[in-house]
């Protein structure tokens, strides 16, 4: 796996290292070589790596506190970790900082379900929240897709959404409030329970801040309602346009789908031939369709839905009859990263965003951006908020090849933000993309978020090197 | 001496033009309680508006930002008022592609001129907070207010997607963008919501709208005490049902205890719900008052302003409580009319967001709200007061107990704003 020259393995402090283990306790502090690789990586472990000088597993925000307070005052770096499923290497070391996970803080402290309602530590994983809300007919949107493993806290750092967040919004629309243990190991309580408080909306400016800005150690959530009913449809297009004709007129139509979902030729090719999912080869795209809310709603959209798709018109259209159909309509959908791996050695999964409109032109210039670079480029959509991940192939034992697929991903992002997008709608920039921020954003633009980094880091030791380009980052350690 | 010495007045007039500085009779318009400024500015352009707040960084004035002046009541009175800063005049739509469902528009845009450009495209944008005829775009995101239309569509903070800010010092930035989902570094905007321009201005927006929906009804219910009302509001959260609107009124006039409840989609689950709230209203002691409906959603739309208050002369005040203690927070309110005082108050349910009005005499308006606030704090909740006579002002603070984080809150003002210009000494303590 190629990789970039981090920078070299820091020793830590003897005093350190024994004043750690007396905060959390011997079992709380990793340090041995083999295990500390675990945390080299999230996962997109494509070109960072780097080891931790330790790994500090806390149990309390208390013990965050503290193992925070003693890092400043020897002046270690801090990465925060949650599960370590991020996309844009967020809580990759880059090299000897001290990991704090937050794995062990897995506590579910209050679920309210009159007030809708849920406060759990950070370690709590996302999916425990809509499980242990069912009983209370609730549940919790934001769906990322590694939802059995990411955590709250994690997903609090990079914002994440998942494919209902169309619906739903993302997880800054679900935040309400949060413990935080500031750089200076300092605990503050940012947003409440109780909503519309005067004052700075300190809580929504650390939602996807990528740990930049403290270690969030509790979460307080929204709950809604379970709908009443799902439905899902899948409908085959001749073509990409005819696809994207569907997705204009649903949402022209006023329908807000929970997910639609569009997978293009080479995906649903490549799908098809890893698990048959029923495709037709001469396809070119397909889109998937889940309405949720009230039984009477969703069964006069899906009508809608259908109709639309045969206008647009498609090949086929089918609404799953029971649960195991909906599953199996998702299931070439949720595979489709799996099936890359089986027909290409290497891939290169990117995250942008245009305006909804431009898909179609977007669609497009991927294409000739892929035979430019001699890459395959098959392309997974979040179509009804523009929400792009194309998948660049690759063989990495090719010599050039991951070069190309590099370049045939900058090329991609370029183009989308010419078009009005943005550099990541759910991954976010980590390690991966701090080069291509200022795409988007002056210096001035910079310069703000620099301001409240300050504020929170004036020392700069909470997950340096991430978010900014280098140029950037003057108080960094 | 002239109200405009110690003003750079002709470089202000080289950035707007004669006819948009003024500095006579006019200024009285920008009176806030009572300070009146020594000049108000009408800058064309965002780029006008960077040169104004150069010139006010560069002379240490203090800087009112300027929207319909609705709303101006809110906060504490200016430490120093030397301009105001009028955004009136940037009120075009930068970008509007129906299609994406976002639009792009200038701050000084009012919320009905933007309902009518996107009502021609059969869209809506579900910022309602009142009024809707005079509030804009800019003054309502800055001020954080929301409408009952919450319940449904969220507040600022759900339908903002971008800002473009004049900073104090007379740079600007842009935060967010123009795409409904986006993780790319901060999410600034999110500052400058509520903010009370005190970080910087906000020149331009972008915000998510709304498909209208094709059908809408909605009830009122008439209840003869709190709880039953309170208990209908709870079990209908807890359904599937998805309501647009659904306020938890304690009315005066004789109006009582009341359920607005407004419904929104597809004609065939409109009236299903509609059967629905019916039903459960029949089953809570509740009593359909339908044909009231309209009226009761105008008088909302401006609640807890109104024209049948004369202003400054009673104290209208917004509040929060957690979602469970609403009921709890409305008894306490109406616990208040025995107090020489006259109250009404409207819950959001679905957010434990409350507003109200309260009437009477200069003391009786003081003890009385000193004595919702003391009700809404006991519940962990907080109120300010948005409107109230001088002699309640000084009475109580405005804005309540300052939160844990506002060391942080001041640090941030210091970055942004070190020179205090932008509506000094209006917000929390030392913001």
């Amino acid at each position: 796996m190629p990789m970039t020259a981090d920078t070299p393995h820091n020793a830590i402090p003897i005093a350190l290292l024994g004043a750690l283990r007396e905060i959390v306790g011997p079992d709380g502090v990793v340090s041995d070589p083999d295990e500390l690789r675990v945390y080299e990586a999230d996962a997109f472990a494509f070109q960072h790596r780097g080891m931790p000088g330790l790994v500090v597993l806390p149990t309390s925000t208390p013990q965050v506190a503290e193992v925070v307070r003693l890092c400043a005052r020897h002046g270690a770096a801090i990465v925060p970790r949650g599960a370590g499923t991020g996309l844009s290497c967020g809580a990759t070391p880059r090299g000897g900082e001290v990991v704090v996970a937050l794995t062990r803080m897995t506590r579910l402290l209050s679920l309210d379900a009159v007030s809708r309602t849920a406060t759990v530590e950070a370690g709590y994983v996302n999916l425990w929240l809509t499980q242990a809300a069912r009983p209370y007919g609730l549940f919790y949107a934001p769906d990322p897709a590694s939802q059995q493993a990411c955590t709250l806290g994690g997903n609090v750092a990079e914002n994440a959404g998942g494919p209902h967040c169309l619906k739903y919004g993302t997880t800054t629309n679900h935040v309400l409030g949060l413990t935080v243990v500031l750089p200076s190991g300092e605990i503050v309580r940012l947003g409440d329970v109780v909503q519309d408080r005067p004052g700075y909306d300190l809580a929504g400016v650390f939602v996807g801040s990528e740990g930049t800005l403290g270690i969030c150690t509790e979460v307080t959530v929204r709950l809604m309602p379970a709908p009443e009913s799902v439905k899902t449809i899948l409908a085959i297009f001749r073509t990409m346009e005819d696809a994207s004709t569907a997705v204009s007129n649903i949402i022209g139509r006023g329908i807000i789908p929970v997910a639609l979902e569009m997978i293009d030729r080479p995906t649903l090719q490549a799908v098809e031939a890893s698990s048959h999912a029923g495709y037709p080869l001469d396809a070119g795209a397909v889109l998937l369709i889940e309405l949720e809310g009230l039984r009477a709603e969703i069964e006069a959209e899906a009508a809608g839905v259908e109709s639309i798709c045969r206008e647009a018109p498609c090949l086929s259209v089918q609404t799953a009859q029971s649960e195991a159909e909906r599953i199996r309509l998702w299931k070439g959908r949720k595979e489709a990263a799996g099936a890359f791996s089986r027909i290409s050695k290497h891939f290169y999964h990117e995250d942008t965003v245009v305006p909804r409109t431009k898909l179609p032109q977007v669609i497009a210039e991927i294409d000739a951006i892929a035979a430019r670079n001699s890459v395959r480029v098959a392309s997974v959509f979040h179509a009804g908020d523009g929400n792009l991940h194309p998948l660049i192939c690759y063989d990495g034992d090719v010599a050039g090849q991951m070069e190309s697929a590099l370049r045939a991903g900058s090329e991609i992002i370029h183009y989308c933000i010419a078009a009005g997008g943005a550099v990541s709608g759910e991954h976010g920039i980590g390690l991966e993309k701090r080069d291509q921020l200022r795409l988007m954003f002056s210096p001035a633009d910079l310069e703000a978020m620099q301001k409240v980094r300050r504020v929170f880091d004036p020392a700069g030791g909470m997950n340096p090197g991430k978010i900014f380009p280098d140029e950037e980052r003057g108080a960094e350690r | 001496m002239s109200p405009a010495s110690g003003l750079p007045a002709a470089e202000l007039l080289a950035v707007v033009g004669a006819p948009h500085l003024v500095t006579g009779e006019g200024r009285l318009r920008y009176r806030i309680g009572g300070a009146v400024p020594r000049g108000a500015l009408q800058p064309a352009d965002a780029g006008e508006v960077e040169r104004i707040l150069a010139l006010a960084w560069r002379d240490g004035l203090g800087v009112v930002p300027w929207g319909g002046g609705f709303h101006q009541g809110i906060g504490r009175p200016p430490a120093r008022y030397d301009l105001a800063l009028d955004l009136a005049r940037l009120d075009r739509v930068i970008d509007h592609q129906p299609g994406d469902m976002t639009v792009t528009v200038q701050a000084g845009l009012t919320l009905e001129a933007l309902a009518a450009l996107l009502g021609r495209h059969g869209q809506h944008c579900p910022l309602d907070p009142p009024p809707a005829t005079r509030a804009t775009v800019g003054g309502v995101l800055a001020t954080n207010l929301s409408g009952p239309l919450r319940c449904r569509y969220g507040t600022a903070r759900d339908l903002v997607l971008g800002l473009r800010i004049a900073h104090a010092n007379g740079t600007r930035s842009v935060g967010g963008g123009r795409v409904v989902k986006n993780a790319t570094a901060y999410d600034i905007p999110k500052l400058y919501l509520g903010a009370l321009g005190t970080l910087g201005v906000i020149v331009e927006a972008t915000v998510r709208v709304y498909p209208r929906p094709p059908a809408d009804a909605g009830e009122i219910i008439a209840f003869p005490d709190l709880s039953a009302a309170a208990a209908m509001a709870d079990r209908l959260l807890h359904s599937s049902l998805v309501p647009t609107r659904l306020e938890l009124l304690d009315g005066g006039g004789g109006r009582g205890i009341r359920l607005l409840v407004t419904l929104a989609g597809v004609p065939e689950a409109v009236a299903f719900q509609q059967n629905a709230v019916a039903e459960m209203a029949a089953v809570a002691g509740g009593k359909l008052q339908t044909e009231q409906l309209p009226a009761d959603l105008d008088l909302l739309g401006e609640f807890p302003w109104g024209a049948d208050t004369g202003r400054g002369d009673g104290v209208l005040w917004r509040g929060g409580v957690r979602v469970a203690d609403c009921a709890r927070a409305m008894a306490a309110v109406r616990g208040v009319a025995g107090m020489d005082v006259s109250s009404e108050a409207a819950a959001t349910v679905s957010a434990g967001t409350l507003r109200g009005r309260l009437s009477g005499g200069p003391e009786a308006l003081c003890q009385a709200a000193l004595k919702v606030r003391t009700s809404l704090e006991g519940l962990g909740g907080y109120l300010v007061v948005l409107e109230a006579p001088p002699a309640v002002r000084t009475a109580l603070d405005v804005w309540g107990s300052p939160p844990g984080s506002l060391h942080l809150m001041q640090q941030l003002r210091q970055a942004f704003d070190g020179r205090r210009i932008l509506n000094p000494g209006r917000f929390l303590e030392s913001l």
